[in-house]
């Protein structure tokens, strides 16, 4: 199994003996500052009861790039990206052994606090959930949990925030209207947003675009490609045009088992492990 | 919101906190749930003392005046010197309209409720449903007003009539289709294939023949029925019916909607009627569910105060024959009502204890009867989970 | 059974379950009908002079000079009355005795159904009694007063195997060729001139105190202490059911001790309201002693208890139903669990919760058992916002079972008791109503 990437200065360019119908960027262009690891997994295993989600994992997750998940139903890649911001202790049966580690700290050490660790890692869901607030309000919610009270400053970062997320023109003469009365796409990039406002280090997306139509799909992704670069991202994705369109790295999962982990193109063109071959070629799904 | 990057490049860890912090956290969470866990035990702590404060004062009289009399004695005089305290009547009575307004009850209730969840559009649905609320809502002394000032005086002058006329609304419609099934059956078992059909006609008019024979001397012996007193045993019992009916409904409703489709599309597809694929397939698998409806409808018609104190003549006896409806009776809930307020003057003296021992045996009814549903829904849920 | 007969039962069938819901429909209707069409006539009615004369000189209301002219017009008709009334007395006092004494008997009966028409007769006393210091202040009681003057009641026993039946002589035979015997013809020719009726829109029947246990005048204290009550019950059920329902929907794990905690619950739905009656008096009022005797406060609590149950159930569903997603979207945010149900879950549920309170809310104030050993008291006036933890209070619940089973004159005010009925279901109604309403709109707002 592949466990380090190897990063270089320039990503794998793409092969020129690419017989599949999956469309891989030629070049990808280098992140400044990032490629050091940010979240390292050693043994890390996943268990709702008995039953072992995620079996001892091994990958090492390099900051500012953007890394996708992709494997099929139930091969344990929501859970492992839920894991990173500790989601899964909503779920009561569900814990962990191995050690995962965020900028060199345990996740799931004693001293952790949950609450400040998902401040820096910030999660989009499946589904576009909004509160059934003002679209201001969703936004103003995180830095107002963390004691933000001026109004001056909020408008100041829901306004970027909202750019960031490429939404302002769309809602600047709106915010106080509510969020529900949105697109499912500006909805989602409203997530999006929301959870930028609260300056998280990492990015996890859980298949952002699973609800959404292609339009509002490639907003998404050019966003992603808007945020590379100042964040980590990873995206759990069942789409694997997407994976190949938005990330620099893929790892791919299998009942529960890391399978594969290697920069994008080369894992779609080149892919070391039969398993990995065979989904991508989509012998199964 | 400031960018956490230390001046030395390396990022701070500001998610992992100081060992004292942690403890102080984990102190509030738990003091915090320690709260929340006292206040949702409130309720069970009511519970108890509901048991004990109606125990303790409900002992002091059968420690006074033993059992016997209490259970096995119809003389009730607790004015008397000296009082007797026989409830055996009361608690007949009690009895009697619980059992009369279950008889109407029940079979309404589930035939509203299977209407409900199978048979009518949701359209029509929309409109039942507040029906249904609304009669739920109405106060219990509202229902008790209109016993005693609308239907009691209408029983008692023209209560023969009235009984006459519903039970020829009632009665016709199922003769008939007794009268129509009878001869299918019949003439199926008894009748060569190219005869049935004349066969079936001969019994249909034999039978309905008869069957308009007993409509009509049934109906003319109901007309000639003179009730003395429209307070009785039957008004209360169709009012306590229509206050019990909306927990039956809507607990019966729920039982039937948990049993899935695939049940009634099995049935479907082997060719019953939507009224078979229900009676046989449908009511069966959620039968437990309903029968924890009717007890609790049951309950809420053996609890309830006002109507029976206002419309049941509140005549401590055991009519004569036992199951005549026309006359007045007395209740347990009515005559703690009625009597605590001579009572509760001669505090410690059997007369105010003997309406906590009525209280505490309500009390022990109702604690058995919603032990037995809620573990009989429990029950259902997990047979048709499939567990 | 062949397929026509197998049909024939499938639509039998589906006739009585509809027919079930129909008989319900029509219960309903058969309830509401009678109470909301006698009920609106204890507001809007013929009232007659008295009716003004009252609101005049008990609650100083109306508009002297008519009054003052109606009056005499009036007073100038049933002089006429009463001069008949004096003749035949100077009449019966010239008639030898076994003469007199025919009518002696038959005569008191016309004077007391006059006084009770009229007011007091000139030259009586004034009665003690505020009942009986007026005439009739509705225009069909006044009407029912003139035939019992006019017709005297009588039973028919000739047949033994039925009940007697009553039947009516006038009275007109009876006196004629006295002096009196004008006098009946002149009551039916002149009751209108001599009562002034008039359409009467009496709002203030809501809104007075009562007079002589409610023979007059208006049900304020019975609402204002059905709305102390209800409104007491709430402050202390709604809190604790909603907090109660965060931890059972939050925070609790399944296991022995959290359905010992949900059994309580639906134990505690099923007591029987008169039970909670009994223990409101052997705990509130004997034991803690909130109170020295009955008191809204003790009612209050006791009517707490028995609506907790409803409310935590509201809450419950109410929280369940909130997305998952708002809880996992606020946690993802770097929310804590508490922050997270205070400003997301809860204001999502708020609806729903508050859907439950209002229910709530019209049972309290609709329920009598718990209330009549702890709060209620049959007459009274309204009390103080103070007055709460000490005294009993009127309520519009137990003040309609009072009045018409135990009230000396219960056949007489049947108005009266109707608008208590109808005031009550229509509180109770409207709360209902509205919290459908509330319910509906919540239900399109989740659909977006």
């Amino acid at each position: 199994m592949q466990m380090r990437a190897e990063h270089k200065e320039s990503a794998a360019k793409g092969s020129a003996t690419a017989t599949r119908d999956i469309y891989i960027p030629s070049e990808r262009v280098a992140v400044s500052g990032g490629g050091t690891p940010h979240v390292v997994a050693k043994d890390f295993s996943i268990y709702y009861g008995d039953f072992e989600a995620v079996k001892k994992v091994n990958a090492e997750i390099l900051s500012k790039y953007v890394t996708a998940i992709i494997g099929p139903s139930g091969c344990g890649k929501s859970t492992f990206l839920r894991a990173i911001n500790r989601m899964n202790d909503l779920i009561p049966s569900c814990h962990t052994s191995g050690i995962l580690r965020f900028d060199g700290e345990d996740i799931y050490g004693k001293l952790t606090d949950e609450v400040l660790l998902r401040k820096k890692i910030g999660m989009v869901f499946q589904k576009p959930n909004p509160f059934p607030k003002s679209i201001f309000d969703n936004i103003a919610y995180g830095p107002r949990l963390h004691g933000m009270n001026d109004r001056k400053q909020l408008e100041e970062i829901v306004e970027k925030s909202l750019r960031k997320a490429a939404l302002w023109d769309e809602v600047s003469d709106r915010l106080e209207r509510n969020a529900l009365g949105l697109s499912g796409g500006q909805q989602q990039r409203l997530c999006v947003a929301r959870t930028l406002a609260v300056e998280p280090e990492i990015l996890l997306l859980d298949e952002p675009t699973s609800a959404l139509d292609p339009k509002a799909t490639a907003k998404i992704e050019d966003l992603i490609q808007e945020l590379r670069g100042s964040y980590t991202i990873m995206i759990v994705t069942h789409n694997m045009q997407q994976a190949s369109r938005v990330s620099d790295y893929t790892m791919f999962f299998y009942e529960g088992v890391l399978v594969e982990y290697a920069q994008t193109a080369q894992l779609f063109t080149n892919p070391k492990d039969r398993m990995t071959e065979d989904y991508i070629t989509g012998r199964f799904s | 919101m400031t960018e956490e990057v230390k001046s030395d490049g390396k990022r701070s860890n500001a998610f992992v906190v100081s060992p004292q912090k942690r403890k102080m956290q984990k102190l509030a969470k738990n003091a915090g749930e320690a709260l929340l866990l006292g206040i949702a035990s409130f309720v069970a702590i009511i519970v108890l003392f509901i048991f004990y404060f109606v125990a303790v004062d409900a002992i002091p009289y059968f420690q006074l005046r033993g059992f016997t009399e209490f259970f096995t004695s119809t003389g009730w005089y607790p004015a008397g010197e000296p009082g007797e305290f026989g409830a055996l009547a009361i608690i007949y009575g009690s009895a009697m309209v619980t059992l009369g307004s279950a008889l109407l009850a029940v079979p309404m209730g589930i035939a509203a409720a299977v209407c409900l969840s199978d048979i009518l559009p949701f359209s029509v649905r929309q409109y039942a449903k507040p029906v249904i609320e609304m009669l739920a809502a109405i106060p219990s002394v509202a229902f008790g007003f209109f016993a005693l000032v609308i239907l009691a005086p209408l029983l008692q002058s023209n209560g023969g009539p009235l009984l006459m006329w519903t039970w020829w609304v009632l009665a016709a419609p199922f003769l008939l289709l007794a009268v129509i099934v009878a001869a299918d059956l019949l003439s199926a078992r008894f009748a060569q294939e190219e005869n049935r059909k004349k066969m079936a006609l001969l019994l249909q008019s034999l039978f309905g023949i008869l069957a308009v024979l007993v409509l009509y001397v049934v109906g003319t012996k109901l007309n000639a029925i003179e009730i003395i007193t429209g307070t009785n045993a039957l008004n209360v019992s169709i009012i306590l019916s229509f206050m019990a009916l909306p927990t039956i409904v809507s607990v019966a409703e729920d039982a039937l909607q948990s049993v899935g489709r695939e049940l009634r599309e099995g049935s479907y597809a082997l060719g019953a009627t939507r009224a078979e694929t229900l009676l046989k397939t449908v009511l069966p698998a959620a039968s437990s569910g309903i029968l924890a409806a009717v007890i609790l409808g049951i309950m809420r018609a053996l609890g309830e105060t006002m109507v029976v104190w206002m419309a049941s003549g509140n005549s401590s006896h055991i009519p004569d024959p036992w199951f005549n409806y026309l006359e007045a009776v007395r209740t347990l809930t009515a005559t703690i009502a009625g009597d605590m307020g001579e009572a509760d003057q001669v505090t410690g003296s059997a007369r105010y204890h003997v309406l906590f021992a009525m209280g505490l045996l309500l009390l022990v009814i109702s604690f058995f009867s919603n032990l037995v549903s809620e573990r009989i829904v429990v029950r259902q849920r997990k047979i048709l989970s499939g567990q | 059974m062949n397929l026509g007969t197998r049909k024939i039962l499938d639509n039998s069938f589906t006739a009585v379950g509809m027919g079930s819901i129909v008989v319900m429909a029509l219960a309903l209707l058969a309830v509401l009908t009678p109470i909301v069409y006698n009920g609106v006539g204890a507001v809007f009615f013929t009232g007659t002079i008295e009716h003004r004369t009252i609101l005049y000189k008990e609650y100083g209301r109306g508009d002297a000079k008519t009054i003052e002219t109606q009056t005499a017009t009036a007073e100038r008709y049933r002089g006429e009355a009463y001069r008949m009334l004096s003749d035949f007395e100077a009449e019966m006092e010239g008639m030898p005795f076994e003469a007199s004494s025919r009518y002696r008997s038959q005569y008191a009966q016309v004077r007391a159904a006059m006084s009770s028409l009229l007011g007091p007769l000139p030259g009586d006393p004034t009665p003690m009694l505020t009942r009986f210091q007026y005439g009739q202040t509705r225009w069909e009681k006044a009407e029912e007063k003139l035939h019992e003057i006019l017709y005297e009641k009588k039973w028919d026993y000739s047949d033994p195997t039925v009940m007697a039946k009553a039947f009516y002589v006038p009275r007109a035979e009876a006196f004629a060729g006295t002096m009196l015997a004008p006098l009946f013809g002149y009551l039916d020719r002149h009751l209108a001139d001599m009562m002034q009726p008039e359409f009467t829109v009496y709002w203030g029947f809501f809104t007075d105190r009562s007079l002589d246990a409610h023979i007059f005048g208006g049900i304020w204290p019975e609402i204002q202490g059905t709305f102390f009550l209800a409104i007491g019950a709430m402050l202390f059920a709604f809190p604790l059911g909603v907090i109660a329902a965060v931890y059972f929907t939050e925070y609790a794990k399944e296991g022995f001790f959290t359905s010992i905690l949900r059994s309580a619950n639906s134990t505690l739905a099923g007591v029987p309201s008169i039970v909670f009656g009994l223990f409101g008096l052997a705990f509130f009022i004997n034991t803690m002693k909130v109170s020295e005797s009955k008191s809204v406060l003790a009612g209050s609590l006791t009517l707490a208890i028995m609506i907790l149950p409803t409310i935590i159930r509201a809450a419950e569903e109410a929280i369940l139903s909130v997305p998952k997603t708002y809880k996992e979207a606020s946690l993802g945010l770097g929310s804590t669990k508490w922050n997270t149900i205070a400003t997301v879950i809860l204001p999502a549920a708020l609806p729903g919760i508050i859907t439950g309170g209002i229910i709530s809310l019209g049972r309290a104030a609709g329920e009598t058992a718990p209330i009549i050993f702890t709060a209620a008291v049959s007459v009274g006036s309204a009390i103080g916002i103070a007055d709460v933890f000490s005294s009993p209070t009127p309520a519009l619940s137990w003040n309609i079972y009072n009045l018409a089973s135990e009230h000396e004159m219960a056949c007489e005010i049947r108005h009266v008791q109707y608008g208590m009925v109808l005031s009550l279901v229509s509180i109770v109604l409207l709360l209902n109503l509205s919290a459908i309403l509330l319910r509906a709109k919540i239900s399109q707002k989740l659909k977006g």
